[in-house]
This record gives structure tokens, C-alpha cells and sequence, in this order.
């Protein structure tokens, strides 16, 4: 009975810890003030959280072809998440969308690092779109 | 539900946005939602179309149209009260309808009385398929399946060679 | 009951995520929370499966990862080189 007990313990952990990082991620979503800020959010509740909920229903199926299933389901989203977040930030870019960075008085303004570094009163952004390692 | 006002909120949504690409976009989570919508009401199967066509077949083929046109929806040129009459008029006649019908998942409504309990208890013996609705679909209305598909798949080529046609005529970018 | 939690968490991510679908300012705002509610709607998925016992709901789970992914790659192919024919032989990332 005590085993029943940890495995269910457990899972609660992990379903409340899932569920919770899925949340944070969805506030962030809201929360964030552009795309790739946003992305950043999303990315934690998308495999954090997917993770831990998977882990939680696993200790619930036990050793079954469910698990498995579970963690295909698991291994898909891990795999297709990033590299579609990838995808999104290129292309974001690819539409000179540039990621809003801090200038030096600390407000936020949308452009390239390497410009804003040089002078960061005008607001450079809307120019070229410079992936500039990212 | 939660699901169902999700997915009014994404409908109102679609309607008042004019950008193209938003609104196909939304339209894919509005598959996604309605699919979900259909698993909590135990419509497997019919959960698997909607979320094949909707989200994923339809999304495609949207952007192709995309293509060919341009991304920002035209104003409408008439006005939209008589259109929306209409379906305000159509809608309450349908919720009117739905309080004749019997309760969600009674037994002895005609649904679950008059030929279904066949099915049910025929299937295994007479068919050999352990998924009811499958030997429903693929071996008592065989033919009409047949049919279907081949509605299903002269459209799908009539598309494809209607996007083909449009793209080549396009100079190649 | 733990699932019963689960669920509810994640519909309150769904409906945050629909909200900022809904107003995103960029198209990619929207495609982010469409993704994003591709994950959601799989994990309501499986946790609404085993709360009613029936696990074998998982399938479908499978089947819309990777619809999901099919969908945000197919949009973001579509903005990166403006259609979809022509474009795998350019470059193979995505």
C-alpha cells in the first residue's frame, strides 16, 4: 500500500508542478512585451511542463504500452517545439521584426544589439534585419 | 465549458479580423479546440477529422489560396444586417430545435432503440471487426463509404490542379 | 482527482494562451499561441483520457503533435518564401 501511496504522491507532484509550469508559461505568453520575449515563455511551459505532466500520468499508467505511447506523444513535442519556435524567430526576423532590447536609460526599444550599442537615443529599428547570431 | 466559450471567443475573433493570415491562423486553433471539444464528448472519430482537415489539410490549403490572392480582406460592399438576420433567424430555429430532442445519452430515445442495439450485438458476428463504428462505416454502408471517398477524392484532385493551373500561369516568382 | 488539477491548469493556460491569440499584435504572436495550443489541447487530451480511465485517447494525442507541427511549419515555410510549392529545393532548414 505504501508503494501505491509514493508512486500517487508523486504523481500529484509532478501533475501540480506540470501544470503550474504550463500556467507560468501561458501568463508569460501575456505578460512578455514582444514575439521573442513570448517565445522564451512559451518554451518553458511547452517542455517543462508537457515533461513533468507526461512524467505524472506515466507513474499513473505504470509500465504499459500507454506509457509508451505517453512518451512518444512526449519525445514528438520535445522534438517539434524548438525547432518550430526556430522556425518562428527566422521568420520573425525574416519580416524585420527585431527583438526589443534596453537602451541605457533602461527603456525598452525595438533593434539591433550592435546598433543600439553605438548610439541609443534615436530608435534604429524597422532598418535592415541583421540575424545577428541569434 | 470552458472549451465552448473559447471557442466563440476565437470565432468573434476570426469575424472582426481582416488580416488573412491572423484569421487562418485562427481558424487552426479553432480546429484544435473543437477537437477537443469533440473527445470530452466521447466523438473519437469525429474529433480525428476535424483536427486532420481542420487543422492540418485546410491550414495548407489555405495558405495556398493565400497565394494567389492577396492577405488583407477587402471592406465588405453590403451592408451585413440582412446577412446577419438570416443567421441570427436560422441559429434560434436550430437552438428551438434542440429542446425537442432527448436528453444527452438517454437509453430509450429512438437513437439507441430502434436499429443501434443490431449493430452493436451483429457487429462481431457478422463482421469480424472489434470497432463498431468502423464495421458500421466500411462494411454495412460500404458502398456508401465507397462514395464518399470518391467525392472526397475528385475534389481533392480538382483542387490540386486548380492551384497548379493558377501557379503556373503566375511568372515563376 | 490529481488530474482533475491537472486539467483545470491547463485550461486556464488555454485561455490566457486564446487571449493573447486573439490580440497579438504580429501574425507571429498568434502563431506562437496556435502552437502553444496545439501542446495544450494534447495535454488536456491525455489528462482528460485518464481521468476517465481510458488512456487510449493517446493516439489522438499523437496524431495532433504532429498535425501541430505540420500546421506552424507550413505558415512559417509560407512567410519565409511567400508560397509552398517551390522552396524545399532552396534550403532544408525548418
Amino acid at each position: 500500500m505504501s508503494a501505491g501511496f509514493f508512486t500517487d504522491l508523486l504523481s500529484w507532484l509532478l501533475l501540480v508542478a506540470g501544470g503550474f509550469f504550463f500556467l507560468v508559461g501561458a501568463i508569460g505568453l501575456n505578460r512578455m512585451p514582444d514575439v521573442f520575449t513570448r517565445m522564451h515563455a512559451v518554451s518553458v511551459g511547452d517542455t517543462l511542463g508537457a515533461g513533468l505532466l507526461v512524467a505524472g500520468m506515466a507513474l499513473q499508467a505504470g509500465p504499459t504500452l500507454v506509457t509508451v505511447k505517453l512518451f512518444l506523444i512526449l519525445l514528438v513535442i520535445w522534438f517539434t517545439g524548438p525547432v518550430a519556435t526556430h522556425a518562428l524567430a527566422r521568420a520573425a526576423l525574416q519580416d524585420k521584426l527585431l527583438p526589443l532590447i534596453a537602451n541605457r536609460s533602461g527603456k525598452l526599444v525595438e533593434g539591433d544589439p550592435d546598433k543600439i550599442a553605438l548610439k541609443d537615443s534615436s530608435k534604429p529599428g524597422k532598418g535592415r534585419a541583421q540575424p545577428s547570431k541569434r | 465549458m470552458v472549451l465552448l466559450s473559447l471557442l466563440a471567443a476565437v470565432t468573434i475573433g476570426i469575424v472582426r479580423l481582416r488580416n488573412l493570415f491572423a484569421i487562418v491562423i485562427l481558424s487552426g486553433i479553432y480546429s484544435f479546440l473543437m477537437a477537443s471539444v469533440m473527445i470530452v464528448l466521447d466523438a473519437v472519430d469525429v474529433a480525428m477529422t476535424e483536427a486532420s482537415v481542420g487543422a492540418g489539410i485546410s491550414t495548407v490549403l489555405m495558405l495556398g489560396v493565400l497565394y494567389l490572392t492577396k492577405t488583407e480582406e477587402s471592406a465588405p460592399v453590403h451592408s451585413p444586417a440582412l446577412p446577419l438576420f438570416v443567421s441570427a433567424v436560422t441559429g434560434a430555429v436550430l437552438i428551438y430545435g434542440t429542446f425537442g430532442l432527448p436528453p444527452f445519452g438517454m437509453a430509450d430515445t429512438p437513437v439507441n432503440t430502434h436499429i443501434g442495439p443490431d449493430y452493436l450485438a451483429g457487429s462481431i458476428p457478422q463482421t469480424g471487426i472489434p470497432n463498431v463504428v468502423t464495421s458500421v462505416l466500411a462494411s454495412y454502408r460500404g458502398f456508401d463509404t465507397l462514395g464518399e471517398t470518391t467525392v472526397i477524392f475528385t475534389a481533392g484532385i480538382g483542387v490540386l490542379l486548380l492551384l497548379k493551373r493558377l501557379r503556373r500561369a503566375e511568372p515563376d516568382k | 482527482m490529481m488530474f482533475a488539477a491537472a486539467i483545470l491548469a491547463v485550461l486556464a493556460a488555454l485561455i490566457l494562451t486564446v487571449v493573447r491569440a486573439l490580440k497579438g499584435p504580429t501574425v507571429f504572436d498568434r502563431l506562437l499561441a496556435a502552437n502553444s495550443i496545439g501542446t495544450g489541447a494534447i495535454l488536456l487530451l491525455a489528462l482528460f483520457g485518464f481521468m476517465t480511465g481510458r488512456p487510449e485517447f493517446l493516439d489522438i494525442g499523437l496524431l495532433y503533435a504532429l498535425l501541430n507541427v505540420i500546421g506552424t511549419l507550413a505558415v512559417l515555410k509560407f512567410f519565409r518564401y511567400g508560397s509552398l510549392g517551390h522552396g524545399g529545393e532552396e534550403e532544408t532548414e525548418a
